[in-house]
């Protein structure tokens, strides 16, 4: 009993540092252990910096520097030492961009990679590096990409990759509406022009004049050609109503502003009369969504109308009063897939009732509405009950309601997993429905006062440890991928997701500077702990103090309440000097984080990952099998007892009676020749015996014995008066 | 694109076509003829596709078989003989909209138009290709045909012919970019229907090789087939044709194929017993050449003024001195 008034249980009971010689590890600037190696990121070749490409022709629009470098290298660089050269100089420039984006320089690849250039060039070899050679740069400068521009992780990033995104889908959108629309406008016009050639005005003298060119002009008399060319009929002039029809759908098309237009001089596009689809909430969103339906109904209703007059299809009759009804309840999730999707980049603000409730009414409304939701903070005290940790409210809590509205393309991750998830981002802009992006961009608990002499962490690293700790982690809902969840629902973009908390090996040396490496867990505890704003929760342990009933916090949240009972769990820090310190953690924190691991946990089970219904099933079934054989005999039984009663459905008449086997007739038209009342074809062009009584017994011998598959059988005679019967009969036995 | 409300309350507006809408002309064919059987299949399936008869279109070269399109009440294309194939080619690459069938026989496709059937193969455009193979010529009234049997006498071959016949199956499997190749024969309707129905729906060329009967110049040449269905072998496979369970009874010689391995096609299509009936090879995966050469852009009137004038800024014409 005495360990439970141990300072460090009362820490863990009450959060209160008393006696004994815990410390508060708020201003040391401690960070947990795993996240030792990761002090300069620019040293690391990771996701960041991006590298936004436009008009990539297929190529991917999103793509990584080091990526990108590689793809070079692996390209431009001669294998083995030949290309040693090569490789170390771009590594040594991608370093170096990478260092210009971390100090906020801006621009793009190529820029970047000059002045990158020029920085290392005017220090070559003073700093001790090999010299870089102008040739090898120039060759690495030439297998460049263009058009790219590069950007770190900040705050601004999720909107940054989400509007990119958006717009290379818009673009290649427009691509493909613009042929359409142009081949839709060239095809009704040709048949307008068709008939103009037609017309009067096509015969007069100038028009065929000017059809015939300046070179042979003098060779023709144009008035007499207009004269005996005017005298003679051409049939087939549009009736006027469908010309008009054909120029009101026309001018419909060419007033369409959803796009731009590309089919200006030259295939460049005009940019002019086009709508803004980005906005910053949802209200203003589904208002413009609103004015524009009318617009969006016309087009789609002019596109309709113009492929039926393209393919002759349009009836009059039929067709008028159909358009005429035509309105909003015709058009389909199809129709404005075509048409270009909405943005909307939320941030922070779905707490806000109004807000959310016309969220909700956007992604249940099956539009193409796509909506970013950045949030900044994912750990946050609860205002109703003082003390208490939430996580993921507003997150995870707006990611899984959405998945209650089955339609919605739903992606959940922290903004440093955008680039391993661009291709999800992309599905779920093209899908053809709304698509939620619910992203934590790392910014909470980023530091107020930045603690004595530690530098700043990175956004990138506190965003990338939500997705490790499954603070938040990376989930994919894609309904155009299948019709099971099995094939809807993705968790593998998370680390390890076979287990609670990823676990990674961490190396340290002891003062006697041994070295030891052990394996250690990544959980919401350390999350938690990187954010100044709960420094309380935590207390540093001297290390003459650690003893036995300390427990990592990843183990101790695996006891039960018997075995935990006076073990405190802790976590392995490093503070800014690298030295490792335990540190102990408050009992509720423990409990967020348990409530973490079982959020986790259902998300796991929805991805079929260790899932309880599964679990089992199978283990029913394995009762199952090893239970008993003889119900295996049992069901073969029953199976032959079916396969006896179908046959039986397939028994041939009796062979008094004349039939055809029709299905297996093969319309060779013998049957037909002899007596075409007899016997007919029916919907499949297959005989049968249509009526016995239209010809003679002889004829329907002659029949099975014409036969070229020998599937009339002639039965019995019916009129016991035909002449012949008998040798009829006898010739009629090997048929029946 | 599409336009699914829209284009399904057009659909439902529109007229329903029966099996008479395909019928043109009364096929002039003998009776007992297999092609009666093929002629059956194929109206079947233009029914129940829906096929609209004016984006249908039939094309053929010469000989019995290659009546056919006077046959339906579509489009079509009698042509020269052999040359069926670049025919279609060219219906395809300008109107890829059209459901295009080539109707071929043994002397027109193995014989003078051996090459353009080669590289029809090669090409792989979107079309369903029925070559009839009664191993004679018809028409002409009794000539040896490149599948004849070996031995067969015939006014051109008076002491019978010396060559082993071609087997049409195993050459065509052999065009490393062949899509679809089947073998069917007539006097099983059923199968052939759905081996022409897998034919029609698969996308790239699809060649489907028919064993038919000739009761007039080559009577009994398939007797040995007809008569004893355990000489038949029926290929089975989802991603083929699934043999009909009331066919399985009768043809109780049935072989599960995965369409997908070319080797086994390879072996199954070099052997005649038993006869193998079925989708040998079948790849999705192989591009179209209509595809490959689809245009990016449209040729709208400005667009082709200004390729051309592109194209004609590289000459300088002098005028003659």
């Amino acid at each position: 009993m005495n360990q439970i008034h141990s300072p460090m249980s009362t820490f863990h009971f009450t959060g209160q540092i008393s006696g004994g010689d815990l410390f508060e590890i708020g201003r040391r600037g401690f960070q947990p252990a795993l996240l030792s190696g990761y002090g300069d990121l620019s040293k690391l070749r990771y996701d960041f910096p991006l590298v936004l490409f436009k008009e990539g022709n297929g190529a991917p629009c999103i793509r990584s520097l080091c990526d990108v470098v590689s793809e070079i290298l692996n390209e431009s660089a001669p294998t083995g030492m030949e290309g040693e050269r090569l490789r170390k100089s771009a590594l040594r420039l991608e370093e170096a961009v990478r260092v210009l984006v971390r100090d906020g320089n801006k621009g793009s690849l190529s820029e970047l990679w000059q002045q990158a250039e020029s920085n290392l060039l005017s220090q070559n070899g003073g700093d001790g590096t090999p010299k870089l050679d102008e040739e090898i740069l120039k060759t690495i400068r030439d297998a460049l990409p263009e058009n790219g521009e590069v950007i770190d992780y900040d705050e601004d990033t999720p909107e940054k990759v989400m509007s990119h995104a958006w717009n290379t889908v818009q673009e290649e959108k427009a691509r493909k509406f613009s042929l359409r629309l142009d081949e839709l406008t060239l095809k009704l016009m040709n048949i307008l022009k068709g008939d103009s050639m037609k017309s009067a005005t096509a015969f007069d003298p100038d028009a065929l004049k000017s059809a015939v060119g300046s070179s042979y002009e003098s060779a023709f008399d144009f008035n007499s050609m207009s004269d005996i060319l005017g005298t003679a009929f051409v049939p087939g002039a549009l009736p006027e109503k469908r010309w008009r029809r054909i120029q009101s759908v026309l001018s419909t098309l060419k007033a369409q502003k959803f796009f731009p237009s590309m089919s200006g001089k030259n295939g460049k596009k005009r940019r002019e009369n086009t709508q803004t689809y980005i906005f910053d909430h949802c209200a203003p969103a589904m208002e413009a969504f609103r004015l524009r339906l009318p617009k969006m109904v016309s087009l789609v209703k002019a596109m309709t109308i113009a492929q039926l007059e393209i393919e002759s299809r349009y009836r009059e009759a039929t067709h008028d009063p159909f358009f005429r009804n035509y309105d909003e309840r015709y058009l389909e999730a199809d129709d404005l897939a075509m048409l270009p999707a909405y943005l909307i980049c939320l941030r922070n603000s779905t707490d806000a009732k109004a807000e959310k409730a016309d969220l909700i009414e956007v992604l249940s409304s099956g539009l193409p509405i796509k909506v970013l939701a950045q949030n900044d903070d994912i750990v946050e005290q609860l205002s109703i009950a003082s003390g208490k940790l939430s996580f993921g409210v507003r997150g995870s809590q707006l990611a899984s309601m959405a998945l209650g509205l089955n339609d919605v393309f739903i992606l959940q991750a922290s903004g440093a997993d955008l680039y391993r998830m661009h291709q999800s981002i992309l599905n779920g802009l093209t899908h053809r429905g709304p698509a939620l992006f619910s992203v934590y961009s790392g910014q909470s608990g980023k530091r107020t006062r930045t603690a004595k002499n530690t530098p700043e962490k990175p956004l990138y690293l506190r965003a990338a440890a939500a997705t490790d700790s499954r603070a938040c982690p990376v989930f994919v809902y894609d309904p155009g991928a299948g019709d099971d969840w099995e094939s809807r629902f993705l968790v593998d973009g998370n680390p390890q997701p076979e287990r609670d908390w990823p676990v990674y090996e961490f190396g340290y040396e002891d003062k006697d500077m041994q070295r030891f490496s052990e394996m250690i867990a990544f959980t919401f505890v350390d999350f938690v702990a990187m954010d100044d704003r709960y420094g309380k929760r935590f207390a540093g342990v001297p290390r003459s103090e650690w003893n036995d009933l300390m427990v990592p916090a990843s183990t101790f949240m695996e006891l039960d309440d018997t075995t935990a009972a006076g073990k405190v769990p802790y976590i392995l820090m490093i503070d800014e000097n690298n030295d490792l310190h335990r540190v102990i953690v408050e009992a509720r924190l423990i409990q967020a984080a348990r409530g973490c691991q079982e959020m986790w946990q259902n998300l796991r089970e929805l991805g079929g990952i260790d899932n309880s219904y599964a679990r089992k099933a199978l283990a029913a079934e394995k009762e199952n099998r090893e239970a008993q054989p003889e119900q295996i005999a049992a069901l073969s039984d029953d199976v032959e007892t079916d396969v006896e009663s179908v046959s039986e459905e397939f028994t041939a008449p009796s062979s008094d009676e004349p039939y055809i086997e029709t299905p297996r007739c093969t319309t060779c038209e013998e049957c037909v020749e002899i007596n075409n009342k007899m016997f007919l074809y029916d919907d499949n062009k297959q005989a049968y015996i249509a009526d016995l009584n239209a010809g003679t017994y002889k004829q329907l011998v002659q029949a099975a014995e014409s036969c070229q598959v020998a599937i009339i059988h002639p039965g019995k005679p019916i009129n016991p008066n035909e002449p012949n019967l008998k040798e009829l009969m006898a010739r009629a036995e090997s048929f029946n | 694109m599409s336009m699914p409300i829209a284009e399904c309350a057009l659909r439902l507006l529109e007229e329903e076509h029966p099996i008479d809408d395909y019928k043109g002309r009364v096929p002039r064919w003998c009776t007992g003829c297999g092609d009666n059987a093929i002629l059956a299949a194929v109206q079947r399936l233009c029914r129940d596709e829906q096929l609209a008869p004016e984006k249908t279109v039939f094309v053929s070269g010469i000989g019995c078989s290659s009546r056919f399109p006077h046959y339906m009440n579509t489009y079509g294309f009698h042509g020269l003989h052999g040359r069926a194939m670049p025919v279609a080619q060219g219906i395809k690459m300008r109107r890829p909209d059209l459901h295009v069938f080539v109707v071929t026989g043994d002397g027109d496709c193995c014989s003078i138009g051996t090459a353009h059937w080669i590289h029809a193969l090669r090409y792989n455009m979107n079309m369903t290709v029925l070559m009839h193979d009664n191993g004679i010529y018809g028409l002409t009234k009794n000539q040896a045909s490149p599948t004849s049997p070996q031995g067969l006498k015939s006014k051109t071959t008076p002491s019978g012919t010396l060559l082993e016949p071609i087997n049409p199956v195993s050459v065509s499997l052999g065009i490393r970019n062949a899509s679809f190749v089947a073998q069917a024969v007539d006097w099983i309707p059923d199968m052939l229907y759905d081996i022409i129905e897998a034919a029609f729906h698969h996308k790239g060329f699809s060649f489907v090789r028919i064993l038919q009967r000739c009761p007039e110049f080559l009577p009994g040449r398939f007797d040995e087939w007809v008569k004893d269905p355990s000489r038949m072998l029926l290929l089975n496979h989802d991603d083929g044709v699934k043999v009909r369970p009331e066919l399985g009874k009768v043809y109780q010689n049935l072989e599960q194929h995965d369409p997908s391995d070319r080797n086994r096609a390879r072996e199954i299509a070099s052997t005649y017993h038993p006869m193998p009936v079925g989708v040998l090879y079948r790849n999705q995966e192989m591009p179209c050449y209509e595809d490959l050469r689809k245009p990016d852009r449209l040729y709208t009137p400005d667009v082709i003024k200004s390729v051309l004038e592109k194209e004609f800024d590289q000459f300088t014409i002098h005028p003659a001195a």
